[in-house]
């Protein structure tokens, strides 16, 4: 016998009823009412935790019942079956084995569905798109933090030589160039841009000995523009901040950058490892050493530690290993040029 | 005159429990990419439906998956509209924005159709009444008129679209109705403005006396002001819509609130989400046990009314699907 309270689907009456069934009938019973319907015509709802249950008849009206055990033996005596789902989600077993396989799920798109998905959408960009998204970066860049070049036209117009002349690996699709720019709060560096230009800073070539260090880094640069590497970063980080979103729900949308923003320093390790590798690929075609990019890596690697003026950055190698953008040099030294 | 009587609402929903249901539903969206998860959305809407009491009874909710998945592809295919033509040239952008700002008030009218016809409580289904026609004023107009006047007409369009909504929807054949004044909205609206205000020359005056550090209470002033708005207006919307001759109340507070949205933040990011369904179920909780009713008489006398009995249209309608839009 089951407590239940019955509304008839017209008013908002409740009137208080007993439930019984022989297995094939269940019966209603009331102060002013009794009735009976075929087990099979009743709606049962999806048991959901300890919420009160729902019993929908024909007649239109409804039954609420509170006392789960009382029911789920009568509905046992009515060869009622609950959904596949109904053992799964109210067992704690279920739910660990569910939080380690969303981990699980989630840690392989991330390492695996992520990079592929990214480079496939990245090498499909038409080259149109490309010239575009490269074009807006550099107005971007040149508004916000880049300087006109103080190096002579002599200098500039010699080092475009000498890129020139560094011919493209094969399977190259892009056209080159070198744009000059200076920057004294950033340092040395140069970056890739989208569509194939390279942004070459001042503080880097004053810290160049040769010219063929200067191309060392550019095929470096190159790597990363035949590989698509900035184009992958957003797109990947766009990606994660979507899913954080959406799984964070109300969360703020801040938070969601957070992760989003790790993950990019994280994918450019990576990343550089490629560009090193096709950077000492290119380097021996042209008959040059891959040891170049060695002695300028060690060189910039030098003038960061000194403009942060952080002399015990060498000693925290493991720390910092893992927060950098870039792999530790040593790494990155013998992977390029293992007999230096 | 029938003496009035106080129904508290109650929320009976309990973290570990909802955290079970919850974590095998979202392993099924993500191994579906998603598909499933507009089946777990009726789950979690009917677990909250279901806890949450009233007098005894318990609130149901009837919306099906399907209606949800069809609501999502619609929503889908504006969005990519809206993406597409922004890619390809202005004009096609300018285009589909006013696309866009032309079926969303009547888009919006679906949905809440969809909500208030799949919601049910003691065997009845509530409804919603609200004129298309009507809703473009209040969705379309009104917004229009804000931009136009700097804000200024902000909290006069909230006020607006609250009572459209509220005044159209109805508990069986009952009408709800919305008592406010447009003037209570500019109150709270006015007031989180002065401790805006008020922030800025805190700040002034920490940078007048050099003393920066006092500027580092501004977060704790901001925080402030989003409880104020998210706990005030509530109460103020909820306690100033009656439901036929009786009247509902809440009365949440500040502090609580805040302390509640914040440990739950704190906890979700310390536990990677983990923390999402007690986070959901320690707020409703909250607010719910600051809701009630306040009865004239019998809440047993309810009707169903003319237009459950001819359900058929209004199924039909109703039925077609949901976009999840918060108002």
């Amino acid at each position: 016998m089951v407590a239940a309270q019955y509304f008839d689907g017209r008013t908002s009456a409740a009137q208080v009823v007993t439930l019984t069934s022989d297995g094939e009938w269940l019966q209603l019973r009331g102060e002013v009412l009794t009735r009976q319907w075929l087990m099979r015509d009743v709606k049962v709802s999806e048991r959901l935790g300890d919420t009160p249950r729902r019993i929908e008849l024909p007649d239109g009206g409804h039954c609420e019942v509170g006392d789960q055990v009382a029911l789920e033996s009568l509905l046992k005596q009515a060869g009622y079956r609950g959904s596949w789902l109904d053992g799964m989600q109210h067992s704690m077993r279920w739910a660990m084995l569910s939080a380690v396989l969303i981990i699980v799920a989630f840690a392989a798109a991330y390492r695996y569905l992520l990079p592929w998905g990214a480079g496939v959408v990245a090498q499909s960009i038409p080259p149109a798109m490309l010239q575009k998204l490269g074009a807006s970066s550099l107005q971007t860049l040149d508004k916000l933090m880049l300087e006109p070049s103080k190096l002579p036209a002599e200098r500039q117009q010699a080092l475009r030589a000498a890129y020139a002349k560094l011919a493209a690996l094969p399977d190259a699709q892009l056209d080159y160039q070198i744009e000059f720019r200076s920057a004294p709060q950033i340092g040395p560096n140069a970056f890739a841009l989208p569509d194939g230009n390279i942004v070459m800073l001042d503080e880097l070539v004053a810290l160049t000995k040769n010219d063929d260090e200067i191309l060392a880094v550019l095929a470096h640069e190159r790597g990363h523009v035949e590989q698509r590497h900035a184009l992958r970063m957003v797109l990947q980080s766009s990606a994660v901040g979507l899913v954080m979103t959406w799984y964070m729900g109300d969360v703020s949308s801040l938070l969601a950058t957070v992760p989003a923003m790790m993950v990019q320093a994280s994918y450019s390790r990576d990343m550089e490892r490629e560009a090193d590798d096709y950077a000492s690929r290119s380097l021996s075609l042209n008959g040059l050493s891959p040891c170049l990019l060695t002695d300028i890596l060690r060189k910039l690697e030098a003038a960061h530690v000194q403009r942060q003026g952080e002399a015990e950055n060498n000693k925290k190698g493991s720390v910092m290993d893992y927060l950098a953008g870039h792999p530790a040099t040593q790494e990155r030294s013998a992977l390029l040029c293992p007999a230096h | 005159m029938q003496a009035q009587q106080e129904h508290a609402f109650e929320f009976t929903g309990k973290g570990w429990e909802y955290f079970k249901i919850w974590i095998v539903n979202l392993l099924l969206s993500i191994l579906t990419l998603g598909i499933y998860s507009a089946w777990a959305k009726v789950r979690r809407l009917q677990y909250f439906y279901r806890n949450t009491r009233l007098a005894d009874a318990s609130f149901e909710y009837h919306g099906t998956p399907i209606a949800i998945l069809k609501g999502r592809l619609i929503a889908f295919a504006l969005l990519v509209i809206y993406t597409v033509a922004g890619n390809l040239n202005p004009l096609l952008a300018i285009l589909a924005f006013v696309l866009l700002a032309a079926v969303m008030p009547w888009l919006i009218v679906r949905s809440l159709r969809f909500k208030l016809y799949n919601s049910s409580y003691r065997g009845l289904r509530f409804g919603f009444a609200g004129s298309d026609g009507a809703a473009y004023t209040v969705f379309l107009l009104f917004p229009i008129l804000t931009v136009l006047t700097l804000y200024l007409l902000a909290p006069f369009t909230h006020y607006k679209i609250k009572q459209y909504q509220h005044n159209n929807s109805r508990f069986g054949d009952t009408f709800f109705r919305f008592d406010a004044s447009a003037g209570s909205f500019y109150g709270i609206y006015l007031k989180a403005f002065g401790l805006l205000v008020l922030a800025g020359v805190f700040f002034g005056i920490s940078v007048a006396l050099h003393m920066p550090w006092l500027a580092l209470i501004l977060p704790l002033f901001y925080l402030y002001i989003a409880g104020f708005i998210a706990v005030r207006l509530p109460n103020l919307i909820w306690s100033k819509t009656g439901l036929g001759e009786h009247d509902l109340y809440s009365r949440m507070a500040v502090g609580k609130y805040l302390w509640i949205a914040l440990t739950n933040l704190l906890g979700i990011v310390f536990t990677l989400g983990l923390y999402i369904p007690f986070a959901q179920i320690r707020m409703a909780r909250y607010k719910f046990s600051c809701m009630g009713l306040l009865a004239q008489g019998d809440i047993a006398e309810f009707v169903a009314g003319q237009v459950q009995a001819d359900s058929a249209t209004g199924e039909e309608t109703a039925e077609m699907f949901d976009l999840d839009i918060s108002l």
